[in-house]
């Protein structure tokens, strides 16, 4: 992997683990049914995911793939004792079990086990840290976002906020309706990412054109 | 034959009503991309089904054991990734030293389709659903034939999905999940939206 490509803002847009990538669908699709459960989810998955590639980062590379999965799963899922304590602290015991089986099968989410062999062991070890922040911050930012969505839509309301909108789809709460929402969502993120390249590219296209007209005299 | 009905009950609640994917939405990504060839889409679901069963087992032992202490929810991923690594080493051995051949062909995917919330999920909803071992056997088998059900779905679909029919910011992951959301919604009607 070319190392200077690869920037901190990178799993916010361009790799989001759950628009762009679909590396981690299912808690958000199925486990953020309302913004409190999204929020137990965002940070549980916080919690495991960062302290696992610090950690697993640190295993020697000789180690074949086979059992380093299988050291990164048992990292990850020492880690998620203190992460669902935490989770449970901040947020909880009601809200902790309400997420149901979405928390403990984030000990085996993808950005450990693959994001961490395919990306994180090329970068140095700061710039990996801020990198996995930044797939972090993706995944939390998506993941609140489709729970105040659904929240609003089926409860008019964003956790214990009361908001008035007269509206109840309580068919969005299902798996079905998280497949649907998050569906248009990532659509959505696509085509405005697209329109953003594609505006970056001519931009810079233009430039270039002006810069090599002026060289050359052309214009003048 | 109450072990055969209590085997067959499991499985086809892991089947439709409890579907990894179109209920749990338990490894869609992986789902996704198994979907893009025929022989993926049936090496995951064999491997799925191998590793649920057989884990379900293990699962089932440390469950009736273990599942009265206090601690017990929370240690439950730990103990689960333990009992489905244990497989997995064993497993990937066997076939290492006994089936080269099939070896070669499962290595490039076989991590992919062990370590994943379809595996880990099916063993907690068998801790919730299977009562008797027969049932934790017949939720493990469920689990990975909805995989395939799914799977298959998908794979039928994904020229359509993919094709240039589609918008481009629409195309690829974004329409195949509105698309699992549909079939999910027709697979829906078989429990009914007012009885849960």
């Amino acid at each position: 992997m070319n190392k200077q490509k690869a920037k901190p803002s990178d799993g916010l847009i361009r790799q989001n683990i759950v628009l762009m990538s679909g590396l981690l669908i299912g808690p958000v699709i199925a486990g953020a049914k309302d913004f409190m459960s999204a929020a137990a989810i965002a940070v549980v998955f916080s919690l495991i995911t960062f302290f696992s590639v610090a950690l697993c980062r640190l295993m020697p590379r000789k180690m074949v793939y086979t059992v380093r999965i299988i050291v990164y799963a048992l990292v990850a899922s020492v880690l998620y004792i203190p992460a669902v304590l935490t989770c449970r602290f901040l947020l909880g015991e009601e809200v902790t079990v309400s997420a149901g089986i979405y928390l403990p099968v984030l000990v085996v989410n993808h950005v450990i086990l693959s994001k961490t062999e395919t990306r994180f062991f090329h970068l140095p070890y700061f710039q990996m840290l801020l990198d996995v922040l930044g797939y972090i911050a993706g995944f939390v930012f998506v993941c609140l976002l489709t729970g105040i969505i659904r929240d609003i839509l089926v409860n008019s309301a964003i956790g214990t906020l009361s908001i008035e909108t007269g509206l109840s789809m309580p068919a969005l709460e299902t798996t079905f309706g998280g497949f649907i929402i998050v569906g248009v969502l990532a659509g959505i993120c696509r085509a405005v990412y697209n329109r953003r390249t594609r505006q970056l590219t001519v931009d810079s296209r233009d430039l270039t054109v002006n810069k090599k007209s002026k060289e050359s005299g052309v214009g003048e | 034959m109450q072990l055969f009905a209590s085997l067959f009950n499991a499985a086809i609640l892991a089947v439709f009503l409890q579907n990894s994917i179109f209920e749990r939405a338990l490894g869609p990504n992986i789902l996704i991309y198994a979907s893009r060839k025929r022989e993926h889409v049936i090496g995951f679901s064999l491997v799925i089904i191998y590793a649920t069963t057989l884990s379900s087992v293990i699962a089932w032992i440390l469950d009736r054991n273990f599942s009265d202490r206090d601690y017990f929810g929370i240690v439950m991923p730990l103990l689960y990734i333990l009992v489905i690594s244990l497989v997995y080493i064993l497993s990937l051995v066997l076939v290492w030293r006994f089936l080269p051949k099939v070896f070669g062909k499962i290595k490039t995917y076989v991590h992919l389709s062990v370590f994943n919330c379809s595996v880990l999920g099916a063993l907690f909803l068998s801790s919730q659903f299977g009562e008797s071992l027969a049932g934790y056997i017949g939720f493990g088998i469920g689990t990975g034939l909805g995989f395939f059900l799914a799977g298959y779905l998908l794979y039928i679909a994904h020229p359509r999905l993919n094709s240039e029919l589609v918008p481009a910011a629409f195309r690829g992951l974004p329409i195949t999940l509105v698309y699992i959301g549909i079939i999910s919604l027709a697979l829906y009607a078989f429990v009914g939206y007012a009885t849960r």
